[in-house]
């Protein structure tokens, strides 16, 4: 029967099951090629990956000059790109989407702006970044925050439109509110879980504007690796850097998830 | 302080060709409970919006204590039938919420804590007594979601009533509950008028005053002390829904059953003076100018 309850604990075992199967699954895979091409590296062995991963842990350079090991090198340059990015795109695109939400003058000149542009992929806006910004740090940061800022915007001015309603803005002036009151107690108040889940939903199109840009013109970063230890088959640290970034977009849910929980009680999805 | 709680002068409301409201004039004093009756699409909601001041008439004026209505202002309460609480808060913060907007400044709230803590814990103190006297002290820590519309409709009358305002407007507050919960919330208005009989014998200026829309004649007669029929059946209809009946109800007591036999009379008299297409009337008939009623009140 459809959507028939099952106890919690058989839940817990088939979700087990189901992590088991896949990673028994790949050990069977990669044993099976391995006895076709005992030099194959597409499908690594777990002890492969093992080898892999002491390797982006290992110091770079020379032993008497040691440079910190690749992995922190390009976790730290990916990350900060996107914080800097996420943070930018996120402030602009909730105070340009309130504002729409609240005033129609606003709205009017920049809805279908934000409409159109929020349809172009932003990958395909590279070659523009590119001319405009070059192609350091701030095209990075400027692809990510670009790239969720038109439709983040467009979220976040529905959510005000839709979520906050004429009569909850008329009583506020009613109890006296003024504008800057009925903004932040009112509207910012009332949106700031769709805030939070936009932003929690914004983290996945993010990674993919700016891992994009890493393969193309980084020279650190996750994409910029992932690109180059694939050009040489080196897939045991390919994988140890695709499991990472899954790991990176759990966390981001967990937590963003958990701050909306403590911010907003009173929000259930 | 103006004689009167609301004055309408010469009020039309045009949409488009199509008039609305014709010449409403309409005086409403402290204390008074008025219900306004009329059939459906006959312009009542349009003259509440026009009352708070969110859709300006076309023509004509609207005071509220002598003060020119432009726009919503603390002055003017209201109470829509689906309760608009803000759902990011509790009941008290709800109820709470005017008076924080109203006695601390948004700046004070980041820069002046301990100032605006300390008012807040007044304003909090307050809001539990507000409801305690609408009965829901039981729930000031419960979010809207966790309430029942009966509690909802409580939390809502008690965020209007708090900032005491010049009058405030129901907008079939009511229309959305059932029998039970409809009586209590009617009896609770019935407690509102008591208090301002008390503070009228007092000499205070009583702090409820009221217009109330509502679809249930019943509910209009028994809760009001003063039902307004709106109707465009009248010899002069083509131009508008216009006032033709204005009354005074009995008064009953909160503690009085509840004995609708009492106004079938009235109920009848309401209904062929307001709903009835086919009794075209004069409308002067049925309406009992402010002045009387002021004098009825008075009496009262």
């Amino acid at each position: 029967m459809i959507r028939l309850a099952i106890p919690l604990w058989l839940f817990w075992l088939l979700a087990i099951g189901g992590v088991v199967t896949l990673l028994g699954s790949y050990e069977r895979i990669s044993a099976r090629q391995t006895r076709i091409n005992e030099l194959q590296t597409t499908i690594p062995s777990f002890e492969k990956l093992g080898e892999g991963l002491k390797q982006i842990f290992r110091p770079q350079g020379l032993p008497e000059n040691p440079k910190p090991p690749m992995f922190w090198v390009d976790m730290r340059a990916t990350l900060w790109r996107l914080a800097v990015g996420m943070g930018v795109g996120v402030a602009a695109s909730v105070f340009v989407g309130v504002l729409m939400g609240a005033y129609r003058w606003i709205e009017a000149p920049l809805s279908p702006i934000v409409m159109f542009l929020s349809k172009i992929p932003p990958t395909a806006m590279m070659p523009i970044y590119f001319a405009l910004v070059g192609t350091d740090q701030k095209m990075f940061t400027s692809m990510v925050a670009l790239g969720i800022f038109f439709s983040m915007t467009q979220s976040i001015y529905k959510a005000v439109r839709q979520d906050v309603s004429d009569e909850a803005i008329n009583k506020a002036y009613t109890l006296g509110a003024s504008e800057i009151e009925i903004i932040y107690e009112v509207i910012w108040k009332q949106i700031l879980p769709k805030i939070i889940d936009n932003v929690r939903l914004q983290i996945g199109p993010a990674m993919v504007f700016l891992l994009a840009a890493e393969m193309v013109v980084g020279s650190a970063g996750l994409g910029y690796q992932i690109r180059m230890q694939s050009r040489i088959l080196n897939m045991s640290v390919v994988y140890v850097y695709l499991a990472t970034l899954a790991f990176i977009g759990l966390v981001a849910e967990w937590a963003l998830v958990t701050l909306r929980r403590k911010l907003c009680p009173w929000y259930v999805d | 302080m103006s004689e009167f709680a609301l004055e309408i002068k010469a009020l039309s409301h045009v949409f488009g060709k199509f008039r609305v409201l014709d010449n409403i004039n309409l005086q409403v004093l402290p204390g008074q409970i008025v219900a306004v009756v009329g059939p459906s699409g006959c312009g009542k909601s349009t003259l509440l919006k026009a009352i708070l001041g969110t859709d300006p008439p076309t023509q004509g004026d609207i005071f509220t204590d002598g003060v020119p209505v432009r726009g919503p202002t603390r002055n003017v309460g209201i109470v829509y039938q689906n309760y608009t609480l803000y759902d990011f808060l509790s009941a008290e913060h709800n109820v709470s919420f005017g008076l924080k907007l109203d006695e601390t400044s948004f700046w004070m709230r980041f820069f002046g804590l301990p100032a605006y803590m300390a008012k807040r814990r007044q304003h909090l103190q307050k809001s539990r007594n507000f409801l305690e006297q609408v009965g829901l002290s039981d729930a000031c820590g419960k979010y809207p979601r966790e309430m029942s519309g009966g509690m909802k409709q409580r939390v809502a009358v008690a965020q209007a009533f708090i900032m005491r305002p010049k009058i405030v407007l129901l907008d079939e507050p009511f229309g959305a509950l059932d029998e039970a919960m409809r009586e209590d919330l009617q009896l609770m208005l019935l407690r509102f008028y008591q208090e301002n009989l008390i503070a009228k014998r007092e000499g205070r200026r009583p702090e409820y005053t009221i217009l109330m829309v509502t679809h249930e004649l019943n509910e209009a007669i028994y809760v009001a002390d003063r039902v307004i029929g709106l109707s465009r059946f009248h010899t002069h209809g083509g131009q508008g829904a216009a006032i033709v009946y204005d009354r005074p109800c009995p008064v009953f007591h909160p503690d009085d059953p509840r004995d609708f036999s009492k106004f079938v009379e009235q109920r009848e008299e309401l209904r062929k003076a307001v709903f009835d297409e086919k009794y075209v009337k004069d409308r002067d008939k049925y309406v009992t100018f402010w002045n009387e009623l002021g004098a009825l009140a008075a009496q009262k």
